[in-house]
């Protein structure tokens, strides 16, 4: 049985079981994990499960949420990632154990993406002045369209976001890239996105990218939440409404 | 497609209305363009798209007036490329296949029959193999008055290529056979003689159309753009 476990500064407040259910996080009362800090916003986020996958998902707070300390709108969770809200943490703890509150005997969360990213204060308040510059966000609807989007969550690209418009989506220093990256050694085309009719497929360019810590062997179809490493670029492949 | 001589003139005159058109376009930003415009790829993947429609037209046009090529038709691969940008167009079961880092990859969707059940999933593909109706099409330039092109664009790499091929390699080479000779041939030259011979002695009765592309690394590299810094500031 998953669950999640809130902790704050390594004690361990409370914890929710990961059923079919979605389990919604934020400071007001009646979400399965509330968490009374000022830092949290009414409804922050919430985690449900999509495919067989367990994913985590900002519903458009104020400080945003962070995936082992990477900024994520969206992202797919495995066991023993850490989601960070405000100052609190809820590790996803998919292991077998029975419940219980000891915060001992558990090993230890493992990185998800080969080496572990830490925001500096600069980028990170920089996030925080875009995100209350975004402004309003329509509400999620499965039966609206959902536009494939690349988000950048860490790198020197030309613009914040980008909508996947075409068949052809290339990544790098080339003046035909529509994600154009900076870098005097950043090679012109570092990576492609391919849209296929069953969906979106990376491809290498002169650099090996990586989906979700693993670098890519072929052509890979890219999953809603996936998070893309192209050099020092991370990039957050999502659909939106 | 409509008989060897048939098919000989159907062929031809797509070709040749293909790159006319093309060079055409290269002159004169005033060149129309036929068929529908898609959003989703670039003014140069339309233009060879375009190309295809009016081939099409064209071969149409010749086989209703004329009672002796009734039923002739064409299928077609094309490639654009430039710079390191390839535009990809077909109609039919010609097949563009790529060779990148080991791996090859088909990136054309064959408009045969049996392709279709496959991609539908009423067929598997050892049973499309097999399948007597292997040569049945689903689309053709010059058979009906409009079709549908399939277009994609790429970035090519160096150490790819590019093979374009007609169904009489497909058919008689396997794809693990392509990507041997096309990782092992010195030449683009040397894979495309290989290919055609391997079709053959597989008992190759159809003709086998064969185009091998190599990409080759460019000789800029850092240094060359570190000389173009200094030039620059000094």
């Amino acid at each position: 049985m998953s669950r999640l476990v809130l902790k704050f500064e390594n004690a361990v407040l409370k914890e929710v079981s990961l059923g079919t259910r979605p389990v919604t996080i934020g400071r007001a009362p009646d979400n399965d994990l509330s968490i009374d800090n000022l830092a949290v916003s009414n409804y922050h986020a919430r985690v449900y499960t999509e495919a067989g996958s367990l994913v985590v998902e900002d519903l458009n707070s104020l400080n945003g949420s962070f995936l082992n300390d990477i900024r994520i709108e969206r992202a797919m969770l495995k066991d023993g990632d850490t989601i960070q809200i405000g100052k609190h943490q809820i590790w996803v703890d998919q292991t077998r154990d029975a419940a219980g509150f000891s915060n001992g005997a558990r090993k230890a969360p493992a990185p998800r993406v080969s080496e572990t990213m830490v925001l500096d204060t600069r980028q990170r308040r920089e996030m925080f002045e875009q995100a209350a510059a975004a402004g309003e966000r329509s509400q999620l609807s499965p039966d609206r369209l959902r536009v494939p989007t690349l988000t950048v969550l860490r790198g020197r690209t030309d613009k914040k976001e980008y909508r996947l418009a075409g068949k052809l989506t290339v990544i790098g220093r080339s003046p035909m890239a529509t994600v154009r990256l900076r870098g005097w050694f950043t090679p012109n085309i570092a990576a492609q996105i391919n849209k296929h009719e069953d969906g979106y497929y990376l491809g290498r360019g002169d650099v090996v990218p990586k989906i979700n810590g693993v670098e890519i062997r072929a052509l890979t179809k890219l999953d809603d939440g996936d998070l893309i490493e192209v050099g020092r670029v991370r990039l957050n492949f999502l659909y939106r409404d | 497609m409509g008989g060897e001589a048939h098919g000989e003139v159907a062929s031809t005159l797509a070709v040749e209305t293909i790159v006319g058109h093309c060079q055409q376009a290269e002159n004169s930003r005033a060149t129309p363009t036929f068929g529908e415009s898609k959003t989703d790829v670039s003014e140069r993947t339309n233009r060879l798209a375009s190309a295809i429609h009016l081939a099409n037209r064209k071969v149409y046009e010749m086989a209703s007036s004329n009672p002796g090529h009734r039923g002739m038709g064409a299928t077609i691969v094309a490639a654009w490329v430039e710079e390191q940008k390839l535009s990809l167009a077909h109609v039919g079961d010609s097949r563009a296949y790529l060779l990148r880092a080991g791996s090859l990859e088909q990136l054309t969707a064959d408009h045969s029959l049996v392709a279709e059940k496959v991609r539908i999933g009423i067929l598997t593909p050892q049973e499309a193999d097999a399948s007597e109706l292997q040569s049945v099409l689903t689309r053709a330039v010059g058979t009906n008055e409009n079709v549908e092109v399939d277009a994609d664009e790429q970035m090519l790499l160096a150490g790819d290529s590019l093979l374009l091929c007609s169904d009489g390699l497909s058919r008689m080479v396997t794809d693990p056979e392509i990507a041997s000779i096309l990782l092992t041939s010195i030449s683009a030259q040397n894979a495309a003689d290989r290919l055609v011979d391997l079709a053959n002695e597989n008992g190759g009765v159809d003709n086998v159309s064969v185009i091998v592309l190599r990409v080759q690394p460019k000789a800029e590299g850092v240094l060359d753009r570190l000389k173009i810094w200094k030039r620059n500031s000094g």
